[in-house]
């Protein structure tokens, strides 16, 4: 049985491309930047009162090295950004169509609505893949552009894991798109990262007990920097499996929702 | 023997009607016109046709496979053209019909031949081009696989009146190949010109199918009458308007017993006619055109 049709996936890729590297581009540039001011900003570190260090130590503290710089200021911006762009990928890859009304011309096509379905998850996963590949290669750049040494195999579990989490982003929007009515507008697709992001930040800063179990209901956990790059490391593989179920569950509910799907003007 | 039967056909997009209720077959080889006043139904069934949307109630079939169900295999052998054309802007119209051929897995032959003989530029990108010439592409990508059926929704609107000539003779090509051809349009000088049969919607229902030797054969006669004479409502004479110095009746009956009673009197100028496809639809949605 066909699931994939290739000339879908080009023509949606060809589509998506120049948005892609617009994106790609201007936020690894953006680590690139930040990666490189490292050692102009070690003096800065030095200058900071010892009263703000609490806080500081809430966001992973002063950073020692170049890793935990990045870890610290880098990459949590790069993973808001990045599931910015991530749940947009996956949103799109159903609302677009709908709001340029080309969807007519695609769904009578002598296609399965499966084929359409599963063409647009391979898209957005390569998507995601290159956005991931491109700003951890720049990232990597600009290490290497001011000399320092980085630990490779923690810089390279950071990436992996950072990708599985704009993926599993990316994928809770596209089944957003599919469960939603056509011709929704593409920014409630923020619904998705922001709290989920908000929730991170504070089961990170609180003491409450039950407030910190709530890391395990945003994919940001497994994936956390600091955690990661920083501190000792401790593999949240109960928030990933969490994550993949969860994400599996609503793939499944969002084709069958495809299937049916109308189409409205 | 129906190569398209709806039976029965209802959609209700919530509580707000789309179809009332629609039954008929398209029979192959023919083209059948669908005519309706805005908001009747039309481009619902056709959604209905093809598995955009499903229906409420009843079934929808062609060559006998019930759409639901098989609109994926169906759509092989069905050209579509939507009432307004939409296809990726940014792109040029040569990749348009590219990637509509590598789709349906044809050769580009069909679709050069087309652009030729409806004379689009193809170099030119889509959000660049005219309603008519979007119109245009529609039409190239309903027709380039060669489909059995073809489902046009106002296929000449936009279309300038020798491009509709041009495209009324590729449909009658087409059907000479033995394409079944299903049509909703507004045009009704077109749908008289190349329709075998007409259906007529009205408030979301499906009420009559008139063949179009049907309507020719149709004993009502249009006459007018210079100078205007208004008291002429005798022998199935009806006054239908009163303008430019003439008297418009219409007569259904015998036209032996009118001319016997017309020559009793005398005109300036005398003109019997059949009523056109145009003024049978004007008088069958008399009540909502008042409204």
């Amino acid at each position: 049985m066909k699931i994939f049709s290739s000339h879908l996936f080009k023509l949606e890729f060809k589509r998506s491309f120049k948005g892609l590297m617009v994106w790609s581009l201007s936020l690894g540039l953006t680590m690139y930047l930040v990666v490189v001011l490292y050692p102009f900003v070690i003096d800065m570190y030095a200058a900071i009162p010892a009263e703000f260090y609490d806080i500081m130590n809430s966001f992973g503290g002063i950073p020692d090295t170049i890793m935990e710089y990045f870890a610290t200021e880098g990459a949590m911006m790069l993973q808001i950004f990045g599931a910015i762009f991530a749940v947009m990928e996956g949103f799109q890859a159903i609302n677009r169509d709908e709001r340029e009304k080309i969807v007519e011309g695609l769904y009578v096509l002598p296609y399965k609505r499966e084929v359409i379905f599963f063409t647009k998850f391979v898209r957005i996963t390569v998507n995601v893949l290159i956005f991931s590949l491109i700003n951890s290669l720049l990232s990597l750049i600009g290490f290497w552009t001011v000399s320092e040494s980085v630990e490779g195999s923690l810089y390279l579990l950071f990436c992996v894991l950072n990708t599985a989490m704009y993926l599993v982003i990316a994928y809770l929007g596209f089944a957003l798109a599919c469960l939603l009515k056509p011709n929704q507008k593409s920014m409630i697709s923020m619904m998705i990262p922001f709290p989920l992001y908000i929730i991170s930040v504070v089961s990170l800063l609180t003491n409450n007990s039950i407030l910190q179990k709530m890391k395990y209901l945003t994919p940001f956990t497994f994936a956390n920097s600091v955690e990661i790059l920083k501190t000792d490391f401790t593999f949240e593989w109960e928030n990933l499996i969490l994550f993949m179920i969860l994400t599996a569950l609503l793939l499944v509910l969002s084709l069958f929702r495809f299937k049916k799907r109308e189409f409205m003007v | 023997m129906s190569i398209i039967l709806v039976e029965n056909l209802r959609k209700y997009y919530g509580v707000n009607r789309g179809l009332e209720e629609a039954s008929f077959g398209v029979d192959e080889g023919e083209i059948f016109g669908f005519i309706g006043p805005n908001g009747a139904g039309k481009t619902t069934l056709i959604r209905l046709l093809l598995g955009l949307i499903q229906p409420t109630s009843g079934i929808a079939s062609i060559m006998d496979m019930e759409v639901r169900q098989s609109f994926h295999i169906l759509n092989k052998d069905i050209g579509y053209l939507p009432g307004e054309t939409f296809f990726f802007p940014e792109m040029k119209g040569i990749d348009v019909l590219r990637f509509y051929q590598k789709m349906h897995n044809v050769e580009e032959f069909r679709f050069l031949e087309l652009v030729q003989i409806l004379q689009l530029d193809v170099s030119k990108r889509v959000n660049e081009y005219s309603f008519g010439n979007r119109k245009k592409l529609g039409i190239i990508v309903a027709m380039l696989h060669r489909p059995k059926i073809l489902i046009l929704d106002e296929p000449t609107s936009g279309l300038d009146p020798l491009m509709q000539q041009i495209f009324l003779n590729l449909l009658l090509e087409e059907k000479r190949r033995g394409v079944t051809i299903f049509l909703s349009s507004h045009v009704l000088h077109e749908v008289e010109k190349v329709c075998d049969r007409i259906a007529l919607v009205k408030n979301g229902t499906v009420s009559q199918v008139y063949t179009m030797a049907d309507i020719h054969n149709d004993n009502l006669k249009k006459v007018i009458l210079v100078p205007p004479a208004i008291n002429f409502e005798q022998i199935g004479l009806k006054l239908s308007k009163l303008e430019n110095n003439e008297a418009h009746y219409d007569f259904d009956g015998d036209v032996n017993v009118l001319i016997e009673f017309l020559a009793k009197h005398q005109f300036q100028n005398v003109k019997i006619r059949d009523a056109s496809l145009e003024e049978l639809f004007i008088d069958y949605y008399k009540e909502d055109i008042q409204q």
